[in-house]
């Protein structure tokens, strides 16, 4: 029953779902991979020499390369005009370029049209599984590397990324383009197996075969293809073996089954294999090492420059003619009534919304126009009123994300297996451990950051942030769900980053605490500046006490 | 908890595996399939397997049915005789996928088969047959008539007439018939079939020199042909030639004569299915089918098998189901010859396949491995098939 | 003579495109999930339709109201198996996408243990082959009924949206579940009905377009499923007018192609069409762009 062939559909089908797995982990549905791997076989069945002329494993060969070259190059041409797309709309339009392919295909006299073009067979169990292995191994060695965890949490929070300073789009085409390849592979390796190509194979439904593939594999660890693959392509094997007669009730059967796998098994078949979390040895033994470490501004030196700006959303006015500066050091408070254009502030500092008019400058970039994680380079770093933590990654990973900035890539080397690279991996491990520490998440490493309270929610955002070394942090209502003991000790906690030399931007409602822990205070109502003073001059503030007063009273909100 | 669900996985893996290993069933390699007598008196003990690689689900499921229904009968009809050979066939299902066919055909090559039917489609069958070629099992191809099937290897036979064995005389009759002059071609233009179909209507039409106004292709899922239709009326045809599936015969049939056009429609073997007439209804009327089986035949074989088929299914056969019935008719004789289902001794046998009357009417094969017998060209009188003269 | 025909084929597919697509939109537009399973629904309505024409010998204009409530009843199969239990998952997306799929394998399948795998066609008599002349093209009374059909649905399914307390919760569920909720919204039950309104719209286009082509498929309905997919991106993905338009434009487009291109590259005209749209504006032709929160 285990055939040959058998033995080379699984391998090969599994190969053809680690080309949507790719995408997968970067939280991408594409449906063009079908497009990819048929470019891939004609391509290299036509171009390719035969195996007359070279032998039958140099022909495989530079069949493999020409394919996933045609397959990588696909996917730039395609990726490059759809990269901004999301979702169901990069999935359809991905189908629809797949689609488009195999029309012209069709249409196509050289390419033999719907009757196909013969090839010889060349691909043994051996070879398939060969191949197999070497891309297993590829994304085996991806997942816990700084790209492979960039992907990660790409797929969970693109936002945040973006504000942990990953390059979302390059990663994305990154991710495209090893799937183009991938699919490419697998492209040549059924050309070079089923002796016959017909544009037919390629189709919508081949595209769905890969993609269930993938996900009732689970695309969350590497050896998830694989399993997909064994079972999808068992389940007829063993329908013939256990003797249910041919016909329409093998695939209700097959129907039924693939549902229940999808319903009650939510990580897909690999979510029977436990997952090794990687912990770090001890946080105390190694220093930085070859972590990245940032000069801070000093003192004085200007951080963050607003002039004049003004943001509208639909005609309402979030802000107006704010004129702002903080320099290295500060400790600078912001508060004000809800709705006042806090948040939409600190949206235009950390650069994820433009503003209509008005100059805004931070650490030597021009956010609103320099993209996101340029910003977060330059060493913006910040945290989310409302969390924005990567679900399914552990407190540990979530701070690792945040190291991104700071860390060396390491995939290249761990392909390698070189031992730099595991040097590496481990001071990133020590760090974002020791940033874990410093908000008392030390014991929660383990946690998937969507299992914490709210409260250790909100401290892994500031862990996370932390762990970006920034020159600038901003703090989005860190305290809130907070008791009182907790938010002294994040007070004390800011103090002490303050101490290293970090900038704080602090948004709270928990007039106290800011009032407590800033060394100068930020007053915006109705998106205009009113007061900016230290503590002690904004209690006075007639105009302060006016705006509050008109609201809610500060110290019913304070908890 | 986690972690006895693993155990239990790779518990119920492991116990999969083991019976399958135990499954694999011999048969017909140790001489229990060798016979005494010959011919009609041929005498073999063990039922002689034959394997049937139909595509049962998926796009090309009616084919399959059909095809197994033709088989199932006359295996039914051979080991009801009781004259001395009887065969047990397992019909498996392709899914109209390749991989499974590619499977399938390993199956049977390995399960012990000594001779297997089918598959459906042509493009399946260039890449599943080369394997019982490799495997020295002997194939015969029942619908597959594309070019170059049975040059895959000494061991590949087929019952299906060939669109070249088809088409040119369909044309040609027409052509007489009606005086044909100018007409417009349509296909669907993404299935192996038809395409093949067209590309042997357009020589022939070159041939009888009648002018192709137009060609308009379809996809071979499409139903809606009211846009082509429209075109195709625009150029005043004398007729519309057709390569289509009888899926698309139906829709277009209809939709052309609820659009006024009028003129004869020409098809090839994927017309000829009563279905035309049970679903065309009136609009059937006056289609000319090139075809290799003539339904409306008179001789025994083909009147008991209408009657016994319809008597089985309620319907009447396809051309697929008749070429079913066929297939095992001239396996029986190929067994007969040599008196022994051994796999090259049933090869052998298919090699001397001379003028043996089936339902197709009197049957040979050539050397090349491909059937003759005559084909017929009809044309749909009073909601049924009449040969045209 | 010949333009003015087609412009009433491309017209009466397109709105059968339409259609089929809002049921796609319908349930885009308020849970962000696509229902793959939907054209099975279009599958399975035309060969209910059928049998209930030929075996209960019911007319045409009765057999429509019935698919409607057929397909209704699938809809909110489709919502508790495929869909409902998968609504707090992180991952909903993709396995919205796959169950979806490997229900629909189970109703074609099941179709065909039922039906066989032979095509099927309503009765040649079903409804009187009544043809109009309109300035020289020939249409027929199902061409008609078709676009009156889907027309009226489509409008009536718009007024719904708009008016009714269905359709302020189905709304209010679009903007946002959690609020919708804690505003009172029944989600469970918007979301089942929802469903139900979707299949219901795809049953009867189903039956329709069995109707109009003179036989129905196991595969019609995937033959249909990637223009459905097309309409609504070029239409605007939630969008119910953007639906209606997107389908007929379709149409139109694609006989129109066969007119003046070639009939090879009709299929290729759908997807030409989408990824221009999705090129140069995403949102589609009437779809509204989702400002971000952060």
């Amino acid at each position: 029953m285990l055939g040959d062939s058998t033995l080379v559909f699984i391998a090969i089908g599994a190969i053809f779902a680690f080309s949507f797995y790719a995408v997968l982990v970067a939280g991408q549905l594409s449906l063009g991979q079908a497009g990819f791997a048929a470019i891939a076989a004609f391509g290299s069945v036509t171009l390719g020499p035969s195996p007359d002329q070279v032998g039958d494993l140099p022909a495989l060969g530079i069949a493999i390369v020409i394919g996933m070259l045609l397959g990588a190059a696909a996917s730039v041409v395609l990726g490059l005009p759809t990269m901004r797309l999301r979702g169901v709309f990069l999935a359809i339009a991905t189908l629809a370029f797949a689609e488009a392919v195999r029309i012209l295909i069709v249409n196509s006299e050289s390419l033999g049209g719907a009757g196909g073009l013969a090839v010889p067979k060349v691909v043994t169990p051996a070879i398939a599984w060969v191949a197999l292995a070497v891309v297993a191994y590829w994304f085996w060695r991806q997942g816990p590397s700084r790209y492979g965890r960039a992907l990660a949490a790409i797929r969970e929070d693109e936002l945040a990324a973006r504000a942990m300073g990953i390059d979302v789009g390059r990663h994305r085409l990154q991710a495209f383009i090893t799937s183009g390849a991938v699919a490419g592979l697998y492209g040549v390796l059924w050309a070079y197996f089923v002796r016959l190509i017909a544009p037919e194979d390629f189709d919508f439904a081949a595209a769905i075969d890969g993609l269930v593939t993938a996900v009732v594999g689970g695309s969350t660890l590497f050896i998830g293809p694989v399993l997909g693959s064994g079972f999808l392509t068992m389940v007829p094997e063993v329908q013939r073996a256990v003797g249910i007669e041919a016909g329409w009730l093998r695939p209700v059967l097959s129907g039924v089954l693939l549902l229940v796998v999808i319903l009650f098994l939510p990580g897909g078949l690999a979510s029977f294999i436990p997952r090794r979390l990687r912990m770090p040895a001890s946080t105390e033994s190694e220093t930085h090492g070859t972590l990245t470490t940032r000069t801070h501004p000093r003192p004085g030196d200007q951080v963050v420059r607003l002039h004049g700006v003004t943001k509208e959303y639909a005609g309402v006015h979030a802000l107006r003619g704010v004129d702002l500066e903080i320099s290295g050091g500060e400790i600078i408070g912001l508060i004000g009534p809800n709705g006042a254009g806090k948040t939409t502030l600190v949206n235009l500092i950390s650069g994820l919304v433009p503003s209509s008019s008005g100059e805004v400058e931070v650490l030597g970039t021009r956010p609103g126009r320099t993209p996101v994680h340029r910003v977060a380079a330059a060493g913006v770093s910040r945290t989310f009123q409302h969390s924005k933590l990567f679900g399914r990654l552990s407190a540990l990973e979530n701070v690792l994300v945040g190291a991104h900035l700071v860390s060396r890539p390491t995939f290249g080397r761990r392909l390698l297996w070189l031992p730099s690279a595991r040097r590496d991996e481990r001071q990133a491990l020590a760090h974002a451990a020791r940033c874990l520490q410093r908000v008392g998440l030390g014991e929660k490493a383990r946690v998937p950051a969507a299992a914490l309270s709210y409260g250790d929610q909100r401290r892994l955002e500031i862990a996370r942030a932390l762990a970006a070394d920034p020159s600038l942090l901003i703090l989005d209502e860190p305290a809130a769900g907070m008791n009182q003991p907790e938010a002294d000790s994040l007070s004390d906690l800011i103090g002490s980053l303050a101490d290293d030399g970090l900038t704080i931007l602090l948004i709270e409602h928990n007039v106290g605490m800011v009032m407590r822990t800033c060394s100068r205070i930020l007053v915006l109502d109705f998106g205009e500046l009113i007061a900016t003073g230290s503590p002690a001059e904004i209690v006075d503030n007639p105009a302060v006490i006016e705006a509050y007063l008109g609201s809610a009273p500060d110290e019913e909100r304070s908890r | 908890m986690r972690k006895t669900l693993t155990v239990a996985t790779v518990a119920a893996m492991a116990l999969t595996l083991a019976a399958c290993d135990s499954e694999s069933s011999g048969g017909g390699t140790d001489g229990e399939l060798v016979g005494e007598g010959s011919g009609a008196d041929c005498s073999i003990d063990a039922p002689v397997p034959v394997g049937a690689a139909l595509s049962l689900t998926g796009g090309a499921g009616s084919y399959g049915e059909s095809q197994r229904n033709g088989l199932e009968l006359a295996v039914a009809h051979l080991n009801d005789a009781d004259t001395g050979v009887s065969y047990e066939l397992r019909v498996e299902d392709d899914q109209t996928d390749p991989r499974q066919g590619i499977t399938v055909f390993e199956g049977f090559v390995d399960g012990g088969e000594s001779v297997i039917i089918g598959p459906t489609l042509s493009n399946t069958a260039f890449q599943a047959q080369p394997i019982a070629q490799e495997g020295g099992v002997p194939v015969l191809a029942i619908s597959n008539t594309a070019d170059g099937i049975t040059e895959q290897g000494d061991f590949i036979f087929r019952d299906s007439l060939t669109e070249g064995q088809v088409i040119p005389q369909t044309v040609a009759a027409a052509t007489e018939k009606y005086g044909l002059e100018n007409v417009v071609v349509m296909y669907s233009n993404d299935d192996a079939f038809t395409e093949s179909g067209y590309q042997v209507f357009a020589d022939s039409l070159e041939e009888e020199g009648v002018q192709v106004a137009d060609t308009l292709t379809f996809s071979v899922d499409e139903t809606d042909f009211r846009p082509l239709l429209t075109e195709a009326a625009g150029q005043d045809p004398d007729a519309l030639v057709v390569s289509g599936l009888i899926e698309a015969a139906i829709p277009l049939v209809t939709q052309a004569r609820e659009a006024g056009i009028d003129v004869p429609i020409i098809g090839g073997n994927g017309f000829n299915n009563p279905q035309l007439m049970a679903d065309a209804g009136d609009a059937a009327e006056g289609v000319v089918v090139g075809a290799a089986w003539n339904s409306a035949s008179d001789s025994p074989e083909n009147t008991e098998f209408l009657a016994a088929f319809e008597d089985e299914y309620g319907h009447q056969p396809d051309q697929f189901a008749a070429q079913a019935y066929a297939a095992m008719t001239i396996i029986d004789t190929a067994v007969r010859h040599s008196c022994s289902g051994e796999r090259t001794d049933v090869q052998d046998g298919l090699n001397n396949i001379s003028e043996v009357p089936t339902v197709l009417g009197s049957v040979s094969i050539n050397a090349d491995r491909d059937v003759e017998h005559e084909a017929v060209v009809q044309i749909v009188e009073d909601g049924e098939f009449a040969v045209l003269d | 003579m010949v333009d003015i025909q087609q412009l009433f084929n491309g017209l009466s597919l397109g709105s059968l495109y339409a259609l089929f697509a809002i049921g796609f939109a319908l349930v885009f537009g308020i849970l962000d999930r696509l229902n793959l399973a939907h054209p099975a629904v279009f599958a399975v309505a035309a060969y209910v339709g059928i049998d209930l024409v030929t075996s209960l010998s019911i007319s045409v204009w009765l057999m429509l109201p019935v698919v409607f409530v057929v397909g209704a009843l699938l809809g909110l199969v489709i919502e508790r198996v495929a869909f409902r239990p998968l609504k707090n998952r992180p991952d909903a997306h993709f396995a919205g996408l796959i169950s979806s799929i490997a229900l629909a394998g189970v109703f074609i399948a099941l179709l065909q243990g039922t039906y066989g795998p032979d095509t099927h066609r309503f009765p040649a008599e079903a409804l009187p082959e009544t043809t109009f002349t309109v300035a020289g093209a020939q249409i027929s009374l199902v061409q008609v009924a078709i676009l009156v059909i889907s027309v009226l649905l489509v409008v009536a399914l718009g007024f719904l949206v708009a008016r009714t307390r269905l359709g302020r919760g189905m709304r209010a569920i679009a903007e946002n579940p959690t609020a919708a909720r804690v505003l009172g919204v029944n989600v469970d039950r918007v979301t089942a009905t929802t469903f139900a309104i979707s299949s219901a719209l795809g049953a009867v286009a189903g039956a329709l377009f069995a109707l109009n082509v003179n036989t129905a498929q196991l595969g019609m309905g995937s033959a249909i499923e990637l223009k459905g997919l097309a309409v609504i991106i070029v239409g605007g993905m939630s969008s119910l007018p953007g639906a209606l338009v997107g389908g007929l434009l379709l149409g139109v487009a694609e006989v129109f192609t066969v007119q003046y291109i070639g009939s090879s590259w009709r299929d290729l005209v759908a997807f030409a069409l989408l990824f221009l749209i999705l090129v140069v504006r995403p949102q589609g032709l009437f779809g509204k762009r989702k400002v971000r929160e952060v």
